[in-house]
């Protein structure tokens, strides 16, 4: 009993330790320990995923490497999910998030989304050319492949499908699911699909349905909310606007995904006035 | 019956308690849709492996050393890798390679969805356990009376069905009982493969209406009173199967 | 020693616990060579593919073999400087087990207990958590447990692989209780006596004398489940943690070619075969040695 609660006393100093660390301001912080820790995905081809050697690559870890760039630390990259990706922020485990996060105005409470938003999606479905779906109206009655917890999916099945939607936790699942014809389509996020599409042989049967009754989200970069309006968050406002105002996303957006989105086109040219 | 849902939705306005499955006609009918599901898949299930674990055990028997093998490796395969692996490996490795058949909306299909793979490879798991289950009844009757049945003209067939389960099945039916409800409980790994029951209906449900814990306690509820249940059918069962002059 | 007895109502189908082990009788059938054959089995699924997949392709990608291993360490040990793959899964198996037995041995003291409401708590909780479903479990501590607790002024963080090792715990729990029960039951009631005769207290006939003769006959019973708990830690996979079942989809993810999917899958069972047979083996091994003759 005595070792039990003395190892608990090491661990709750530990604890303080960390908790008084992550008090200082981070952009000295980061500065000072020479490395900066940045929240990407895996399961978000091309934005975040991992090559053959486990190393996590794509869109945002390029962005995530500018900005350790421009602090002239090193960097470090965390995976994480959309399930964890704010709480990993809270508890100080990575400095900043870039996560292809949708920003709410629920998320703008937790965590400090930084103004401007670099990215934004839509929805779309990839639907069966077969099936011959023009519009979420021809959605009735047919099976169509989802993932679980979007913000969509209510809509959706109550308004337009009508029966349970074949949903899954992760998209490589709702995509085997398409591909074995299992659905007549697979709704997500619309620049993802059209990336699928575009650099994919295997969707060739398939084709990008916009569905303009959800209207695009933007996605927003994040760091601890009491930071937002400190330096390190004013730090990555104005490294956010150069991104969008010198054409750095535009470029990034062409190297991953092969094609520029209006959005950013758009976002890019009002960021340069 | 409205009386009730207005009472529910007062109490979300009053205290916060978001009983929304119930009172919201759109997500009861699909949780009830879910339960049903869930029903259905456990009772095939309970049936299909109960079956699995019977022809099992009899094969198990067998003079044919392949047969023997053939079980065994089944039994061993199925006991010593983690169940959602195998439904994951039925549902996304094996289905594919069915043959199709062209659906409604002109797509090739696979002919066999994600309901009947999870029986499968529910059953197969489930199935392997009640072999040895079974088996350990099997041994469990005397010898003496299967030489008695055998000395009255029966086949192996016969002796089986007719002498030795029956007998075999009164002494396995508390591990069966124990095995069963294990496979009711793992119905909901069926949520992986996009099977529409409870457990796949409460997720949409509490990611969609942010009710998770009012969400929690329906689904435990539901569990423990079909677990429940299916006791004290099982219960039943055993009382009016004892064999007389066993027990107390 | 009556104390057990109002544990078998309604929700208590499982026998005692030497009939959980009902893999005893099957001992004469169990070999290595099952082990050799399984192995067998992988290589030649794993060889038809390759021969299937460098016939359609022509030989221009990467064939399956050559595929899985250049995967296979990162479904084992997880990327680098990560914890993760099938590593995790075996750590987070020891941790669910280790808090799942000490939890449990105190809840199956509980049950045994001569104050009657602390029994028929222990029972509740024993019962709860024996029958809910694993997965179910598994979410509702997921997503209702915070990520993390403040006491006082200090944080300390919850991270999510630790609460799903709770969550994987409290089924455990729950079962070790119940064969803690079963093994103080299975000792004769003359041995308490004889123990009171001698002014042995309760609480030290219970540590000194009863308890110590369990552990034998617990064993058996706690290392199935501690097998059928390193089996369902996959379902981690599903409330996001980094195991090798998310790691071999994030492979399938980034080669894009469903030839891949039978093979990665088969690997990934195996990895499992190979940990849990042994464990299944030695446990009958130990079943036989400790039977309980009566």
């Amino acid at each position: 009993m005595r070792r039990l609660i003395g190892a608990l006393a090491i661990g709750v100093v530990a604890a303080l330790m960390a908790n008084t660390a992550a008090k200082a301001d981070p952009l000295a912080e980061i500065k000072k320990k020479g490395t900066l820790i940045v929240g990407v995905k895996t399961d978000y081809p091309p934005w975040g995923t991992r090559d053959a050697s486990g190393n996590i690559v794509g869109m945002e870890a390029d962005m995530a490497a500018d900005v350790a760039k421009r602090l002239g630390v090193k960097l470090e990259l965390v995976s994480v999910v959309s399930s964890n990706r704010m709480q990993f922020l809270q508890q100080g485990k990575i400095d900043l998030m870039i996560a292809t996060m949708s920003d709410t105005p629920e998320r703008r409470k937790v965590v400090g989304i930084i103004d401007p938003v670099y990215y934004a999606s839509g929805v779309a479905i990839l639907a069966n050319k077969k099936a011959n779906i023009k519009s979420a109206a021809d959605l009735k009655g047919k099976p169509v492949c989802a993932l679980q917890g979007a913000f969509y999916n209510n809509d959706l099945q109550s308004k337009y499908t009508g029966q349970d939607l074949v949903a899954f936790k992760g998209v490589t699942e709702a995509e085997q699911a398409l591909l074995d014809g299992r659905c007549v389509g697979f709704v997500y996020d619309d620049v993802v699909l059209v990336f699928k599409k575009a650099n994919d042989k295997k969707f060739e049967g398939f084709d990008v349905v916009a569905l303009p009754e959800w209207k695009p989200v933007p996605w927003g970069l994040a760091v601890k909310i009491e930071d937002l309006d400190g330096p390190w968050g004013k730090f990555m406002a104005a490294t956010t606007k150069e991104w969008l105002a010198s054409g750095t996303l535009l470029a990034l957006e062409k190297k991953w995904v092969g094609n520029n989105t209006q959005w950013l086109i758009d976002a890019s040219a009002a960021a340069k006035k | 019956m409205e009386g009730l849902w207005d009472f529910l939705r007062s109490l979300h306005d009053a205290y916060g308690i978001n009983l929304v499955h119930f009172y919201d006609t759109f997500e009861r009918t699909r949780l009830l849709r879910g339960m049903w599901t869930t029903i259905q898949l456990a009772a095939t299930c309970v049936v299909l492996s109960v079956l699995i674990g019977i022809i099992g055990a009899w094969l198990q028997g067998s003079r044919f050393k392949i047969l023997k093998g053939f079980v065994q490796g089944y039994i061993q395969f199925f006991r010593n890798t983690p169940p959602l692996v195998q439904m994951y490996f039925f549902y996304f490795a094996l289905g594919p390679q069915m043959p199709r058949i062209e659906n409604e909306y002109g797509i090739a299909q696979p002919m066999l969805g994600s309901f009947a793979w999870a029986v499968i490879s529910l059953s197969f798991f489930a199935g392997a356990f009640n072999i040895e289950i079974f088996r350990s009844g099997v041994e469990a009757v005397q010898k003496a009376t299967v030489e008695a049945a055998d000395s009255l003209g029966f086949n192996r067939w016969q002796i089986y069905r007719l002498v030795v389960l029956p007998l075999a099945v009164r002494v396995c039916l508390p591990a069966l009982n124990n095995n069963l409800v294990n496979l009711i409980k793992t119905t909901t790994q069926a949520y992986a493969i996009a099977v529409p029951e409870t457990l796949y209906i409460a997720s949409q449900i509490w990611s969609d209406r942010i009710n998770v814990f009012e969400m929690m306690v329906t689904l435990l509820t539901f569990y423990l009173l079909l677990v429940g249940i299916f006791v004290w059918l099982m219960t039943r069962l055993e009382r009016s199967l004892r064999v007389p002059g066993f027990g107390q | 020693m009556s104390a057990g007895g109002n544990s078998n109502l309604i929700l208590a189908p499982v026998a005692p616990p030497s009939s959980q082990g009902e893999t005893g009788f099957l001992a004469s059938a169990f070999t290595p060579r099952a082990l050799g054959i399984a192995l067998g089995l992988f290589a030649s699924v794993a060889l038809v593919s390759e021969a299937w997949a460098q016939l359609v392709a022509g030989g221009e990608r990467l064939g399956i073999l050559a595929t899985l291993w250049k995967w296979a360490p990162l479904v084992l040990i997880g990327p680098p400087r990560e914890f993760g793959g099938f590593a995790l899964n075996i750590l987070v198996s020891f941790l669910a087990m280790a808090i799942g037995t000490v939890s449990g041995l105190v809840l199956g003291l509980g049950l045994i207990s001569k104050f009657a409401p602390v029994r028929s708590v222990s029972w509740a909780i024993t019962q709860f958590f024996r029958n809910s479903p694993w997965l179910v479990l598994l979410f509702f501590v997921m997503l209702l447990t915070p990520f993390q607790f403040r006491i006082g002024g200090l944080t300390i963080p919850f991270p999510a692989w630790f609460k799903a090792t709770v969550g994987l715990a409290l089924p455990v729990m729950a079962n070790v209780a119940e064969i803690v029960r079963g093994a103080v039951n299975s000792i004769p009631t003359g041995q308490w006596e004889s123990a009171e005769s001698l002014a042995f207290s309760r609480l030290q006939t219970l540590w000194r004398i009863i308890l110590p003769q369990c552990v034998k006959r617990m064993i058996p019973p706690w290392m199935n489940w501690y097998a059928i708990l390193t089996m369902s830690t996959p379902l981690i996979s599903i409330v996001g943690v980094n195991d090798a079942m998310t790691l071999t989809q994030d492979a399938l993810a980034s080669e894009q070619r469903t030839d891949l999917l039978m093979p990665m899958y088969g690997m990934l069972l195996l990895f499992f075969f190979v940990y849990c047979y042994p464990i299944a083996r030695w446990t009958i091994r130990l079943e036989r040695k400790f039977a309980v003759r009566i």
